[in-house]
């Protein structure tokens, strides 16, 4: 069966898109509802997953707690990224959310005793130990195939778009609280909301938190995933894949990620596709590069064309 | 006797060389509305700034109610009830009518995570009451037809309304205005004026407020306090600020003699 049609191949292009709903659903909260740019957001996917598989392979820590702690860390390290830089004015403070991402990233390649350095986790437990973290996983994916009579691509893309949805669905609901609602009025104006006796800087920690947690769970769903990663998967080209994700979709409203992240889906996945010339006169790899150069013109003209994004409101972009 | 609410006292703020509030000194009386005026650049604007906590006092303090505020961020000011305007609007333009005046309610425990989680009762019961008073508000504002709207469609000044509303719906004790009238139609004006006046005498509430038009200064204030050069140089009654010299001079200039 040719690529194009088997279950397979687009299961796994709906598994990617759902883990990527979970990762970017992170930068809407944080710039789609408080106004933040963050561009360091793989960090988050990195502490997530690193901290699972650290934990499992080098303390023999359950895998669900040990997921937990890597949700728990992304946040604490968001409070602690956030501290010190969330006073600095936006321009500013992406500048120091990228280097932040980056930093992560050099000593994730630097420190093997701690990572495996930059072979990836095939080496957590030392050079020539192949280890694995993911064990209690494989296990309950078994259980859901069982008990659904379906084949893993399956039983994985269902709980993958169970807690994708779910995030979205709970982040919709939280943004039509009070709480929400003050979080918008700082994405407006952060002085009228000061004005009115909003604590900017807290909720700003918070938003901050709240997307470092949804991105370390992407994180621990990626590690599952792939059961194995190194720390070139949290290269800052993936932030950038959840800005475009949030802005083909529409800015300010949760569930247009999902729908965002499919779109991303499918052109990233179906430029392998472009068999014909001139693309086929370029080999696989180079064709692979083609992918980002579609993405980068549908963003272009998305800005040219539709610059609320699919679903985003004309409307509120022309208000002034 | 009425005491003072505000005190603000030696206060001096610079921009590099310039001294743009220089130890400057006065007080508001409970229930006053006191004016702010002042030629261009005589640093009204910045005194208001330090005294709402968006700018620091290099030196002097400010009192609120009898407590320091001079050290409080811009936020714990406002929840103590001194809550201010800007000279510009500040509509929140991609958020609703009522979302803008619904913001302001003060101690709302559904603007906490904890308490959307522990005290879903009480943030219901508390955001039904927010409901209710911002539609009053905004029915005595005209703006109750606008409700839904985004506040981004509203015109220049429905803005100014808008961010009237959204003060009173903060519960201020004072309330400071940023040149209220300044691009207002003189219908809109009239009609801010008489809020004004009404708030006073029905809740006590006290203004304080910046303003280039001195009909409106000597018609609506009680007291007016007149700023030159970061320095307050004159207060009293609008009578009495009219007949002043040195208000005269900081105006018109003193006439050179040679």
């Amino acid at each position: 069966m040719s690529t194009i049609a088997s279950f397979g191949f687009w299961s796994f292009v709906g598994i990617v898109a759902g883990i990527y709903t979970l990762f970017a659903l992170g930068v809407q909260v944080q710039f789609g509802y408080a106004g933040l740019l963050n561009f360091g957001q793989v960090a988050f996917m990195g502490i997530g997953a690193y901290t699972m598989a650290i934990l499992v392979v080098k303390e023999d820590l359950n895998m669900w707690l040990a997921a937990g702690c890597g949700i728990v860390l992304a946040i604490l390290a968001g409070l602690l990224l956030g501290l010190p830089t969330l006073r600095l004015r936006a321009d500013y403070f992406a500048i120091t959310t990228i280097a932040f991402s980056e930093i992560l990233r050099y000593v994730a390649t630097n420190e093997d005793r701690l990572t495996g350095g930059s072979q990836g986790t095939i080496n957590l437990a030392g050079i020539g130990q192949a280890s694995q973290y993911d064990g209690a996983w494989q296990s309950f994916l078994g259980k859901v195939e069982r008990n659904l009579h379906v084949g893993s691509d399956a039983a994985m893309l269902i709980l993958v778009w169970t807690v994708a949805l779910l995030a979205v669905a709970a982040v919709t609901l939280l943004m039509r609280t009070p709480w929400g609602r003050v979080l918008k009025s700082i994405r407006e104006d952060e002085d009228a909301a000061a004005s009115l006796g909003k604590n900017v800087f807290l909720y700003k920690l918070q938003a901050l938190a709240l997307g470092a947690a949804l991105g370390a769970l992407a994180g621990v769903f990626y590690a599952w995933q792939f059961s194995f990663f190194s720390p070139d998967d949290f290269a800052p080209l993936i932030t950038f894949f959840a800005w475009m994700i949030v802005i083909l979709g529409g800015l300010g409203r949760a569930w247009t990620v999902p729908v965002g992240a499919l779109v991303f889906g499918v052109i990233f996945a179906g430029t392998r596709f472009f068999d014909f010339p001139p693309f086929s006169l370029l080999d696989s790899t180079e064709r692979a590069y083609v992918r980002l150069i579609v993405i980068g013109l549908v963003i272009i003209g998305l800005m040219l064309f539709r610059p609320q994004g699919i679903f985003g409101s004309r409307k509120e972009m022309v208000l002034e | 006797m009425s005491s003072a609410i505000l005190e603000v006292r030696d206060v001096v703020r610079t921009f590099g060389g310039l001294r743009a509030v220089d130890e400057a000194s006065f007080h508001v009386d409970e229930g006053s509305i006191t004016a702010l005026i002042g030629p261009n650049g005589a640093g009204k604007s910045t005194l208001f700034n330090v005294i709402s906590g968006f700018l620091s006092a290099e030196r002097g303090t400010v009192q609120f109610e009898g407590r320091r505020i001079d050290r409080a961020p811009a936020h714990r000011i406002a929840q103590r009830g001194l809550v201010r305007t800007f000279q510009v609007p500040r509509a929140l333009t991609r958020m609703s009518v009522l979302d803008n005046v619904l913001l302001a309610a003060t101690r709302h425990p559904g603007e906490r995570l904890n308490g959307l989680v522990l005290h879903p009762g009480r943030v219901r019961s508390r955001e039904r009451k927010a409901n209710e008073r911002a539609a009053e508000l905004l029915a005595l504002f005209r703006l109750d037809t606008h409700a839904r709207e985004y506040a981004g469609v509203l015109s220049g000044g429905q803005r100014k309304l808008l961010d009237f509303a959204r003060v009173l719906m903060a519960e201020p004790r004072l309330v400071l205005l940023d040149e209220p009238m300044a691009g207002v139609n003189p219908a809109l004006g009239r009609q801010l004026v008489e809020h004004v006046l009404r708030l006073r005498t029905e809740t006590g509430m006290t203004f304080l407020f910046v303003e280039h038009d001195l009909d409106i200064v000597m018609e609506a204030s009680d007291r007016v306090i007149v700023m030159n050069e970061g320095r307050v140089i004159a207060s009293g009654t609008p009578a009495e600020v009219r007949g002043d010299q040195r208000v005269v001079d900081a105006y018109l200039g003193t006439a050179r003699t040679t």
